[in-house]
């Protein structure tokens, strides 16, 4: 473990900057709430904000991206298709152990199935990664409860920690070695163990009831929705709150659902790909007059079922879930992830509903 | 398949249109050469199997493949349906498509080997199997009884009809045709094709079944040929979804913990059963 | 690639979100945390904006009418050909239709151009639905044309009613603030003859047959009365027609009334005791896409003028518009009734207060919206449109036989492809403007983007043909053109781009006494009187016949929905929301009949047979979804854009598409 002065971040930053496009999270300055994005100058960046609203799954899952473009001359018949690839180093730097979990599930849904999809691929492997120790999480955070935190253990470049005076130094790879001794940082000294772990435990603990609490719920949760014991009337009761907007899966760090459309810029076209969401009525819908999955409660159950079902965990090593509680917050139906778990509490063990 | 070049995964494959054949009403089959000579050569399809065909500016749908792994053309036949099979219906010979695949498991031909193999289809539930009957009569010895049991709303709805000539005329291979109501000049069954497979006589034992239709159809076929005795993990069928990539990464085609893009397309009606969803 | 941000401009809740955009385009949207109202939420509409906004398929070019086509000319020749024609015609003989999706600045200069350059007052939004009437409503009554309340508080709301059409469908956010609220235990009650999901998150759905909401509302006044719980010594001293009104709510006979709507009176009576008892009530309707009718609007108004919570803090009326500048429009005078500032075109003096501010003489004059000059003005010779869907298209005939039309747009659509003159206009993200949402609150959208090389704003297309028609125009930004329309609406005098570039909005009135806006009307400041609207006095021996008669059996009602929730031209733009809205049509590809399942199974009718709907003048043939949602004895058919309206219904629809109150008594049959 090494050591890195609190001034010393902006000289991280700029030699990151010269050669990555270097992302963060930083104020928004009306709304006064953290934003990951792309940043203009090394001094927004704020490694001490909480969680940014908006996960850093944009930047290698871009919400809209051209992935191939095309020519066709019908007179001469004539075709030219290629590849788009201009895709640009990027670091990211000040990542939350939640959402570094939630890159490592897209590494394993996009890079570790039977195909490699050569998009997100190109994204990945251009990428610098600093995590940084959760030490201010949010009411509706829950990655305890997940496995997903409040600390990174594996994936990143960088892992830094926020000790008050400076940050605790870990290196996760060779291209992070390569920056800390680029950087002469100083050794940590031994207690800088122990005191990570400090760290991690005050953090622990300064969590929300709902995550202490939940923590058996979640798996009781995940137990129930694998066996499918579920009542059809929690998905009903769940499904008649859905506003069907599609926030939960687009904030989600590991949900990856896309949608793929050409569209004509003449003279080429471009075929671009998008995100979608399980939630619509459209998702499954086949060209024709047929749509396997109907109701709004069948692709509510669908989406949970991705995220907490033994079979996603055993297909992706982990729940899909990495209990950021970004899905609470964004839901105008107040149905997001931490709810329904409690709707299925409710469902065990007969409590009432306000 | 033991080639670099496929399946062919992200950017398509050029290929020429080089016959388009009417086939019934709003369904046309499309005969194709690739471009490439070397792909030309490589393309090897397991039956069952399907590609993502892009019609160059409207865009990219998945189908399945009806021609034989062996000495057969190449061909998709496309049902017009929305803006993208429309456009493909639009072109003409000397037009140019697009092919990512094959894809898909297929369905399984070592296996069922030595088998009575027994097809139901209904409307063009016979796309996706026509694949897999040519290959079968190929290796006609191989098998043991081959039946064909096929039933269209009316005799012009009747898919491949030039196959249809050649299968009637095979020895060795029961066919049945039936539509659903009397017509002048028809001399085959009439009625729904749930019904006449339960008239007709059908091997039980060492059997497999392939069923494909629309949803009820399918559902009545099964039950008939369940009540005959063939069980559930012997009777396939290859389910069609909403695709957008092919390669199991979309996610459209998601059904319960299986992709059919990657899982599928084929499945036994035991595995279509714990699926959770409708055909 | 940055997140900056901004507002989104699909519906009339005016949520914020951040826009991402590299390389001057917008590449993706997040919702933007900590916006007053939508607090970090988007409706799959507002999350796919950024489709919409990269569109290829822009009008990029002026062009003129040529034969059956267009030939693409420079500006000057299109500004040319534009005044040379424009010059010939008198006020009456055109009609400006404005769009409610363009900024306050926008507006305030198309209606000026209207006024002022063709001294015209033929001048409408067209899906200005029960906007007006709305507008009306609340300034016979409390002097005060829009949202009476804030929707800050709404979340410690006691009460929340909800008529009208579906909010959780017109205007999602707004519908999830009081999904919220019930869940922290207001008391929500929607009316509504369907199952709306609103409905559904509702507390109690009274479901009055259709056309009968109006009188559902007496009735429940009526029992607040019987009760006691009127407060007695606040209405009569502050009501000037207290004893008018209480008259005539005495007069009605409570008994014919419940059985005419059909509503357990009990239930009502349970309404009444909640809004009576609630410290915080709040009253909503929806306009713009659907609304209510006038008297509705009045009586709803009345319920809550007579139960004493309007003028407070934390509740009122809340008339909730569709479209993202539907208020603005109305608020920059974008109606024939109405001068900028609400300003009565019917008095005299107000046409003589806006000559001295624009300093031009004017012709005062009775106007027309467009819509009726189109039905029964045989002068109409011209007409001016901005960005526009094809909502007025059923006129496509009369419109055709014009001498010419002007069309202002950015996306090419079937009305603009009747013009004979298409100008390109730059979009809300490639130029500065501001916009005003349901609760009044007048946020700015910065330029982000850009436009395509050679795309003008209408400010700037506008001036240009103001000056060629002898007008001395001089607009160089739209932060100019707010400084005007500070001198002319006393509502927006105080409002400054400097005071709005770092906040998410302020509300109407910024006046002097209000620099920083007003979150809700406050009776103490109210200069006049309070007034019951009674649009209808009289003994309710009057009460009509609103069965569907002998001859018919059924009630059609017609509606929206969420994805195309208008005719539109936009969301066929986008990818994900055009597919939602496909995904009913491919289910349904001519369109279809709603039937409920009592009526489905009485009758015998299965899932997507063919039914023939019969009405007076004309017969549709359609397919049947059995729906939970619809009363027994109701027929539904949702429509979203020109080609999935059956003919018969394209005469009709005027009156249906306006409120969920019309309905038109039809039979059906099953095709053999």
């Amino acid at each position: 473990m090494y050591w890195l002065e609190k001034n010393r971040v902006r000289e991280l930053v700029e030699k990151l900057s010269r050669e990555y496009a270097v992302f963060g999270p930083r104020y928004d300055e009306v709304s006064e709430e953290v934003i990951f994005d792309r940043l203009a100058d090394p001094g927004q960046l704020n490694l001490q904000a909480p969680i940014s609203y908006n996960p850093p799954k944009y930047i290698l899952f871009p919400h809209y991206e051209e992935i191939l473009k095309y020519t066709y001359d019908r007179k001469s018949k004539q075709v030219a298709i290629e590849k788009f690839s201009k895709i640009q180093p990027k670091a990211l730097v000040g990542i939350r152990s939640c959402d570094l979990t939630g890159i490592l599930c897209l590494d394993r849904f996009f890079l570790g199935q039977e195909f490699v999809d050569e998009f997100y691929l190109e994204h990945r492997k251009k990428l610098f990664l600093i995590s940084s120790t959760c030490v201010r999480p949010f009411p509706q955070c829950f990655c305890v409860c997940t496995d997903s935190g409040p600390a990174a253990r594996e994936g990143f470049d960088l892992d830094l920690t926020f000790t008050g005076e400076g940050y605790l130094v870990l290196a996760g790879s060779r291209k992070g070695q390569k920056l800390v001794d680029e950087l002469k940082l100083e050794p940590a000294g031994k207690e800088a163990s122990s005191l990570r772990k400090k760290i991690i435990g005050e953090s622990i603990s300064s969590f929300d009831k709902f995550a202490l609490e939940n923590k058996a719920w979640i798996s009781r949760a995940t137990n129930r929705l694998t066996t499918g014991f579920v009542k059809p009337e929690v998905w009903e009761y769940i499904g008649n709150q859905c506003f069907e907007c599609g926030a939960c899966s687009f904030v989600c760090p590991t949900c990856s659902c896309f949608n793929v459309e050409d569209v004509n810029r003449i003279p080429q076209t471009d075929r671009v790909r998008t995100w979608d969401s399980c939630s619509f009525e459209g998702y499954t819908k086949m060209a024709g007059d047929h749509n396997p999955r109907k109701p709004v409660e069948d692709r509510r159950n669908k989406r949970f079922f991705c995220k907490l079902s033994y079979s996603q965990s055993k297909k992706y090593l982990r729940p899909g879930c990495v209990g950021c509680g970004r899905c609470a917050r964004v839901c105008p139906g107040d149905i997001g992830l931490p709810n329904v778990v409690t709707y299925i509490r409710r469902e065990i063990t007969g409590e009432e509903d306000r | 398949m033991n080639n670099q070049l496929l399946p062919i995964v992200t950017v398509p494959e050029v290929a020429t249109v080089v016959e388009i054949r009417d086939e019934i009403p709003e369904v046309k089959t499309f005969f194709f050469t690739f471009d490439r000579p070397e792909i030309e050569e490589a393309f090897r399809i397991r039956s069952g199997q399907f590609i993502m065909c892009t019609v160059f500016g409207a865009g990219e749908f998945a189908v399945s493949l009806p021609f034989s792994p062996e000495n057969d053309r190449k061909h998709i036949s496309v049902r017009k349906v929305g803006k993208v099979t429309a456009a493909l219906h639009a072109l003409e010979p000397g037009d140019k498509i697009g092919i990512r695949g094959p894809f898909g498991n297929g369905f399984p031909f070592e296996e069922i080997k030595g088998k009575n193999v027994v097809y139901v289809a209904g409307g063009i539930g016979l796309i996706p199997l026509r694949s897999s009957i040519v290959h079968v009569l190929q290796h006609r010895q191989e098998f043991g009884r081959v039946i064909l049991v096929y039933g269209a709303r009316s005799s012009r709805d009747l898919m491949y009809k030039e196959s249809i000539r050649e299968w009637k005329a095979t020895s060795g291979f029961e066919t049945y045709f039936t539509i659903d109501r009397p017509e002048p000049g028809w001399s085959g069954e009439v009625g729904f094709v749930n019904q006449l497979v339960a008239r007709i006589d059908l091997p039980v034992e060492h059997t497999v079944a392939f069923v494909c239709g629309p949803p009820v159809m399918f559902n009545s076929v099964i039950k008939e040929l369940k009540i005959k005795g063939i069980k559930e993990q012997n009777i396939y069928s290859t389910l069609e979804r909403h695709m957008k990539c092919g390669i199991g990464k979309c996610q459209h085609c998601a059904i319960g913990r299986t992709l059919v893009c990657v899982d599928g397309p084929v499945y036994t009606y035991r595995q279509i059963k714990t699926l959770g969803e409708q055909i | 690639m940055s997140y900056e941000r901004g507002l989104c401009n699909f519906c009339g809740t005016g949520c914020g979100h951040l826009l991402l955009v590299e390389d001057n385009r917008p590449r993706g949207v997040y919702p933007l945390p900590g916006h007053p109202l939508s607090r970090g939420r988007l409706c799959v509409r507002g999350w796919h904006i950024h489709e919409l906004l990269q569109t290829p398929e822009r009008i990029t070019e002026p062009l003129v009418r040529d034969g059956n086509g267009f030939r693409q000319v420079s500006y000057q020749e299109a500004l040319a050909f534009t005044a040379e024609k424009l010059r010939k015609f008198a006020g009456e003989e055109i009609a400006f239709l404005g769009s409610p999706r363009v900024s306050n600045e926008e507006n305030y200069l198309f209606g000026k151009f209207a006024r002022a350059v063709m001294k015209s007052n033929n001048l409408s939004l067209s899906s200005d639905a029960g906007l007006e009437e709305s507008a009306e409503v609340l300034l016979a009554g409390c002097g005060w044309p829009a949202m009476t309340a804030s929707l800050s508080g709404l979340r410690e709301a006691d009460f929340i009613l909800v008529a009208g059409g579906d909010l959780t469908r017109q205007n999602p956010i707004i519908a999830s603030e009081i999904h919220l609220a019930r869940r922290a235990g207001a008391f929500v009650v929607t009316i509504s003859p369907r199952k709306t999901q609103m409905a559904k998150l509702s507390r109690m759905h009274l479901r009055p047959e259709p056309g009968t909401a109006f009188y559902l509302l007496l009735g429940i006044a009526r029992m607040m009365l019987d009760e006691g719980l009127v407060e007695r010594e606040f209405v009569e001293s502050r009501i000037e027609n207290a004893s008018e009104y209480m008259d005539y709510l005495l007069s009605l006979n409570i008994g014919e009334i419940f059985e005419l709507t059909g509503v357990d009176s009990q239930e009502a009576a349970t309404v009444a005791r909640r809004l009576a008892e609630a410290n915080s009530a709040y009253g909503f309707y929806t306009v713009g896409i659907q609304s209510l009718d006038r008297r509705t609007i009045a009586a709803l108004f009345n319920l809550f003028l007579q139960a004493g919570k309007v003028g407070r803090n934390k509740g009122g009326i809340c008339p909730v518009t569709g479209i993202s500048n539907l208020l603005g429009s109305l608020d920059m005078g974008i109606s024939p009734r109405f001068l900028p500032g609400y300003l009565p075109a019917e008095d005299e003096s107000s046409w003589k207060k806006l000559e001295e501010l624009w300093r031009t003489s004017l012709v005062p004059r009775e106007g027309k919206s467009v819509a009726s000059c189109l039905l029964d003005n045989p002068e109409l010779k011209a007409l001016v449109v901005v960005d526009h869907d094809e909502e007025i298209i059923r006129n496509t005939n009369r419109i055709k036989q014009l001498e010419l039309v002007v069309y202002f747009g950015s996306y090419e659509n079937a009305f603009s492809r009747l013009a004979h003159v298409i100008f390109p206009r730059t979009t809300y993200i490639e130029d500065d403007g501001t916009f005003t949402s349901s609760e009044r609150r007048v946020q700015l959208s910065r330029k982000k983007v850009e436009p395509p090389a050679g795309v003008r704003p209408l400010r700037e297309t506008l001036s240009s043909l103001a000056v060629l028609l002898g007008h001395n125009w001089k607009y160089p930004s739209p932060e100019e053109v707010m400084k005007e329309i500070n001198r002319v609406i006393p509502w927006y005098s105080e409002i400054t781009y400097r005071k709005l570039e770092d906040r998410a909005g302020i509300k109407w009135p910024v006046d002097e006494l209000h620099p920083e806006g007003s979150d809700f009307l406050k009776l103490e400041e109210l200069s006049g009187k309070l007034s019951f609207v009674v649009e209808h006095p009289g003994p309710s021996s009057e009460l009509p016949d609103l069965t569907s008669g002998e001859k018919f059996h059924f009630k059609l009602v017609v509606g929206r929905s969420n994805y195309f929730w208008h005719q539109n031209s936009i969301m066929k733009r986008t990818f994900i929301p055009r597919r939602e809205y496909n995904a009913l049509l491919l289910l349904y590809p001519k369109g279809f009949v709603e039937v409920s399942e009592e009526d489905a199974r009485a009758l015998g009718l299965r899932e997507k047979q063919q039914v023939k709907i019969i009405s007076e003048k004309a017969e549709v043939t359609l397919a049947v979804r059995i729906s939970p949602d619809i009363l027994p004895g109701m027929l539904y058919i949702p429509y979203f854009f020109d080609e999935m309206i059956p003919e018969f219904l394209h005469r009709q629809v005027a009156g249906l598409e306006k409120s969920e109150e019309f309905f038109l008594p039809v039979n059906l049959e099953k095709v053999v």
